[in-house]
């Protein structure tokens, strides 16, 4: 039987606001095309769109920790499907130095195992003083993988993003 | 247009969007009773479809402008109202939703349809205060005298409480992590 935070992940995943982001391409659960079956709960790999790029895929992989999912944010980093690990960081998207991109997706901190955003439970964690920085951007019960999705959709589609 | 049932994302006034499924020949009035969204012969809301994106190409010196989307008529299918392609449906007591966006001291107004993302209205912001698409892409909307960033996805009808029908924001430059 699914656990209640997985439940709560299936129900948001069937919610009008992630299923009319995946009708427009922005994102989704990975596939069988990409692999034979989605890691045992609580990992899922989802993918978000990118705006093309030269030499740059225009979706990439994310491997999600959603451990009691809702109430604690979820922490991960890039994903390679064909590896079936970590991306390498030299495959990992770019951008304009300073830029916010580039502080969100950076990969000397903690390894690159997370991201460096207050919806990152790891980050968020390490960072009380963004609580009150960016109290905006405070994940709590309220937030969903949609707002998780949008963030990394806006950024991987802006104008800081360069590409690998 | 096959005569596959399909999705759409029923937008209310003050609450989150809905997924029903409808096929092309179904009327669209008998959708929304079906979602629960009306009730049968209520005659008191608006409905508009798709997502509005008229104020993208509003030329810069118009100031007050406001769109021009029109209610679209219940009696009509799935198929007649290309629901296929459009895919929201909003439903709202609102025409039009008043924006004011305040930035360094100054304010542009404008009255956009409910059917309109915070994207667009975003977009249409940063153009209006000549913010370069480049230097403007970490500015975002904030609500007044509030913490909520609402998402670009959401659409304005779902963020105002009619019989108020406007909306105030704040243009704000987005927080780059640091420490």
């Amino acid at each position: 039987m699914d656990k209640p935070d997985q439940r709560l992940f299936e129900a948001d995943l069937a919610s009008a606001e992630f299923r009319a982001g995946a009708q427009k391409g922005y994102w989704g659960l990975s596939g069988t095309d990409m692999q034979a079956e989605q890691p045992e709960w609580p990992l899922r790999i989802l993918w978000v769109a990118a705006v093309p790029r030269v030499n740059a895929p225009v979706r990439f992989y994310l491997q999600l920790d959603f451990s009691d999912y809702r109430t604690v944010p979820p922490t991960g980093t890039f994903w390679d499907p064909a590896t079936k690990s970590p991306l390498d960081h030299n495959k990992r998207p770019k951008g304009k130095k300073d830029s916010r991109l580039a502080k969100v997706f950076r990969t000397d901190w903690e390894g690159g195992r997370a991201f460096y955003h207050p919806y990152d439970r790891v980050a968020a964690k390490g960072h009380p003083n963004w609580a009150t920085e960016q109290p905006s951007l405070i994940w709590d019960c309220s937030h969903t993988i949609v707002d998780y999705l949008e963030e990394m959709h806006s950024l991987l589609n802006s104008g800081d993003y360069l590409g690998l | 247009m096959t005569g596959e049932a399909i999705e759409l994302f029923i937008h209310s006034q003050d609450e989150k969007p809905r997924v029903a499924v409808a096929g092309p020949h179904e009327v669209l009035r008998d959708v929304l009773v079906r979602a629960e969204v009306i009730t049968e012969g209520q005659e008191d809301l608006l409905v508009f479809v798709g997502e509005w994106e008229e104020a993208l190409n509003e030329p810069d010196e118009i100031e007050d402008g406001e769109d021009g989307q029109a209610p679209v008529d219940l009696s009509l299918t799935i198929e007649a109202l290309e629901l296929h392609r459009h895919r929201h449906v909003h439903v709202h007591k609102c025409r039009r939703v008043s924006v004011q966006v305040h930035f360094n001291g100054r304010t542009k107004c404008r009255r956009f349809s409910p059917a309109t993302t915070i994207a667009v209205v975003t977009i249409w912001a940063r153009k209006k205060f000549k913010l370069d698409a480049a230097a403007g892409a970490e500015y975002v909307l904030r609500i007044c005298d509030s913490e909520k960033q609402p998402r670009p996805s959401e659409h304005l009808g779902e963020l105002v409480e009619p019989p108020k029908c406007a909306i105030c924001f704040n243009l704000v430059k987005e927080i780059i992590p640091q420490g």
